[in-house]
């Protein structure tokens, strides 16, 4: 069964299709023109975990940016349901809480309880006022097994509990779009896949969609409905697959036949631009 | 979940009490205590091979061996050292539901052989010991440390729930959380050597100056001519404990450090807060605000009486100075460490730009401003006192000054001790201002500490 199509309910995912559509990224810092991103187009459908593989400092992030709006673009556009977010002539999005960005390090806010960050949002926004926000918060939080750690701070918690409320914190806004920057890059391997079943079993109850950084081959395929591997600086696409292991998926997959083969099928393209930053001399970013 | 035969039966209580006894948390708990837990605790079967239970499903019941050998294995994430244990009679398992932060089985159990276990439900048993906090915190401490040594976890997880009978560590605010650390401080060797090195400068200095009378020391006030005046009612030099006089000078400086922090402080932090948030305000103010700092605040003496006629003004606006310096520029540099995710996040979230800077940059900069606040009262006292000397008719700086001119040694001693006592007082008050204001930090610093 692809859940793909279909919503918590059943119903399929209409909202949050992006589309990549021949954008250009030049830093042009004192003149010298880096190209960071080259001509990258790349169509997510709604609903989709796409996951995004590429060697440190390729360029994936500012993909990332120019979607959230932290970063302009230089050229080409990118659109969220037929809806422009930048192009050339507005190259810088606006952020919003339509797009939220679960952050490589954690962006909790160390000082309000887990809770008072979760319910952040609607409250900022004006959507829901406390009360109202302190019921939904508590019910998401207790869906994902957080509620005794709803008075605790961040700094509390453990480093996985962290990204589990980071999560909660996005999907109270009701996003179309998660975008994590490699989320689970400083946790051990042993906690990763306990957090990587965790995500899906959140995205299976929550359908959004899943623009997914990492430079973990295996994180990818287990995950992602799609898998872009993308060249070496300047980033863009260099293969895209369709990873046709149906979901839901837990850890059986692993070590499974298909998902074997399909690491075999990638990793001469992966390691190949592994190397290529390796000679470049890349560094992180 | 296989478990073959489970009667669920009542236990009788006498059989149940010999197993918790010689169980590592109920060990040594009062009896009465035990026979509530007893009452509670259901008996089960287990055949061999059995799973008692899995990882992942629901901590209900916490589980005492009667009989029998059960193997206990943690899952992965658990990051036990050992995550492989077995245990016989006496052993306690299944404790997940007691920590804070838990509700699923963190291991997988099954029977070696033959099992005879002792069942009691979690919150039945978080009731019972609800009711009595006393012997109940310490069984609860016993489980912690038991889970952190038996069970070889990290204590950060092995932190076991708060029984709302009595506030434990977790639920105290941080000015109780602050006073309970004096107390385990009171406890600690740390006072005691703290009183030692008391002891160390004070007989050096009834020595030197008293008993060897050593060149250079000769001169000085010894301690006991300072104690001695300090404590007299009729004081040779005129300032002692007894004398009105005395407090009027500590109330004068004081009262003008109040004055002057509390500008700086409401001058200080907003400016230093635009210093930090608008790139463009601190490209106007930033580099007067640096050509001005370094000026020693005794440079700024004469313009100080020139400008306020009333020598009253003058010292507070000395002091203001350099408490004014201290704080802006550390508020400004709190702003400025504040990780750019968490503006992105609060962007990503719907924050307005006033928003932000009310729920990220204020609050992300509160540990620096707190910190600029202690160095400010510092100098503040610092400046004061340099003033003090130079113009007006009151204050420690003041006596200290005056009693040089007038021959007054023991005076002068007098005036120093005393502003050490009360520079430390005011900078102690500022810092329980900060813990109290930053509850999250405190409690984030509690738990690296332990």
């Amino acid at each position: 069964m692809d859940m793909r199509a279909a919503g918590p309910s059943g119903s399929p995912v209409t909202r949050g299709r992006i589309v990549i559509d021949d954008v250009v990224k030049v830093y042009d810092p004192e003149g010298a023109a880096v190209m960071a991103v080259d001509h990258c187009s790349l169509d997510i459908e709604a609903g989709e975990i796409c996951m995004i593989v590429g060697p440190s400092g390729c360029g994936k992030t500012t993909l990332l940016n120019a979607i959230a709006g932290f970063h302009d673009i230089t050229s080409g556009r990118i659109l969220l349901d037929d809806e422009v977010l930048c192009s050339a002539e507005r190259p810088k999005a606006e952020p919003g809480p339509d797009r939220i960005v679960v952050f490589q390090n954690g962006a909790l806010f160390p000082w309000k309880t887990n809770l008072d960050n979760v319910i952040f949002g609607p409250v900022m926004q004006g959507k829901l006022d406390r009360k109202q926000a302190i019921d939904k918060g508590r019910a998401m939080m207790a869906d994902a097994g957080l509620s005794s750690v709803e008075h605790s701070y961040p700094g509390e918690v453990s480093s996985g509990m962290r990204r589990r409320v980071e999560i909660v914190r996005a999907l109270m806004n009701d996003p179309r779009v998660l975008l994590l920057d490699e989320p689970y890059r400083a946790l051990d391997s042993l906690t990763k896949s306990v957090m990587h079943e965790a995500l899906l079993e959140i995205y299976y109850k929550n359908k959004v969609t899943i623009f997914f950084i990492t430079h973990d081959l295996e994180e990818a395929i287990f995950l992602g409905h799609k898998v872009a591997i993308m060249t070496t600086r300047p980033c863009k696409p260099k293969k895209v697959l369709a990873v046709d292991i149906p979901h839901p998926r837990d850890y059986s997959v692993l070590t499974s036949k298909r998902f074997r083969e399909l690491i075999e099928e990638t990793n001469d393209a992966v390691h190949e631009e592994a190397l290529k930053a390796f000679q470049a001399g890349e560094k992180e970013g | 979940m296989e478990l073959t035969i489970n009667d669920g039966s009542k236990a009788a209580p006498e059989d149940v009490l010999g197993v918790l006894r010689e169980s590592t948390p109920f060990h040594g708990a009062p009896d009465g205590l035990l026979r509530k837990i007893a009452a509670i605790a259901r008996r089960a079967q287990y055949a061999a091979g059995a799973r008692i239970y899995n990882a992942g499903e629901e901590a209900d019941d916490v589980y005492v061996v009667a009989s029998g050998r059960i193997e206990h294995i943690f899952t992965s994430e658990v990051g036990a050292r050992e995550p492989l244990k077995r245990m016989t009679r006496g052993g306690v398992f299944g404790w997940a539901g007691l920590l804070l932060g838990h509700t699923q089985r963190l291991a997988t159990v099954t029977a070696l052989e033959a099992a005879e276990l002792i069942r009691i439900d979690t919150e039945a048993l978080v009731k019972i010991l609800e009711a009595e906090p006393a012997p109940a915190n310490a069984v609860m401490e016993r489980f912690a440390s038991m889970i952190v040594r038996e069970f070889t976890l990290p204590e950060l997880l092995a932190q076991v729930r708060r029984l709302s009978g009595e506030p434990q560590p977790e639920e105290m605010s941080s000015l109780e959380l602050t006073m309970y650390r004096l107390g385990q401080w009171a406890k600690s060797p740390r006072p005691y050597l703290m009183l030692i090195g008391f002891a160390l400068l004070l007989g050096t200095w009834y020595l030197t100056v008293e008993v060897w009378k050593l060149p250079r020391f000769r001169e000085m006030p010894g301690i006991t001519t300072v104690i001695k005046e300090w404590l007299n009612p009729n004081p040779v030099y005129g300032l002692s404990f007894y004398t009105a006089e005395y407090y009027t000078h500590i109330w004068v400086s004081v009262w003008r450090i109040a004055q002057a922090f509390f500008l700086a402080t409401m001058l200080g932090v907003p400016f230093g807060l635009f210093l930090g948030w608008s790139r463009k305000f601190k490209e106007y103010v930033f580099p007067v605000f640096e050509l001005l700092r370094p000026i020693p605040i005794l440079a700024w003496v004469p313009l100080a009486i020139v400008m306020f006629i009333a020598t009253e003004s003058a010292v507070v606006f000395l002091a203001f100075l350099a408490s004014f310096f201290a704080t802006a520029l550390n508020t400004m540099l709190g702003v400025e460490s504040i990780d750019e995710s968490y503006v992105r996040a609060a962007n990503c979230l719907g924050a307005s730009k006033w928003q932000v800077f009310r729920h990220v940059i204020v609050p992300g900069a509160m540990p620096f401003i707190f910190t600029g606040l202690q160095i400010s009262i510092g100098v503040s006292w610092f400046s004061l006192v340099a003033a003090e000397m130079v113009s007006g008719q009151y204050g420690l700086g003041y006596v200290i000054n005056t009693s040089y001119m007038m021959v007054r040694y023991p005076t002068i001693v007098i005036g120093m001790i005393t502003l050490g006592f009360v520079g430390y007082a005011t900078s102690a008050l500022v810092r329980i201002a900060g813990d109290y204001m930053m509850e999250w930090r405190v409690r984030e610093l509690a738990l690296s500490e332990r």
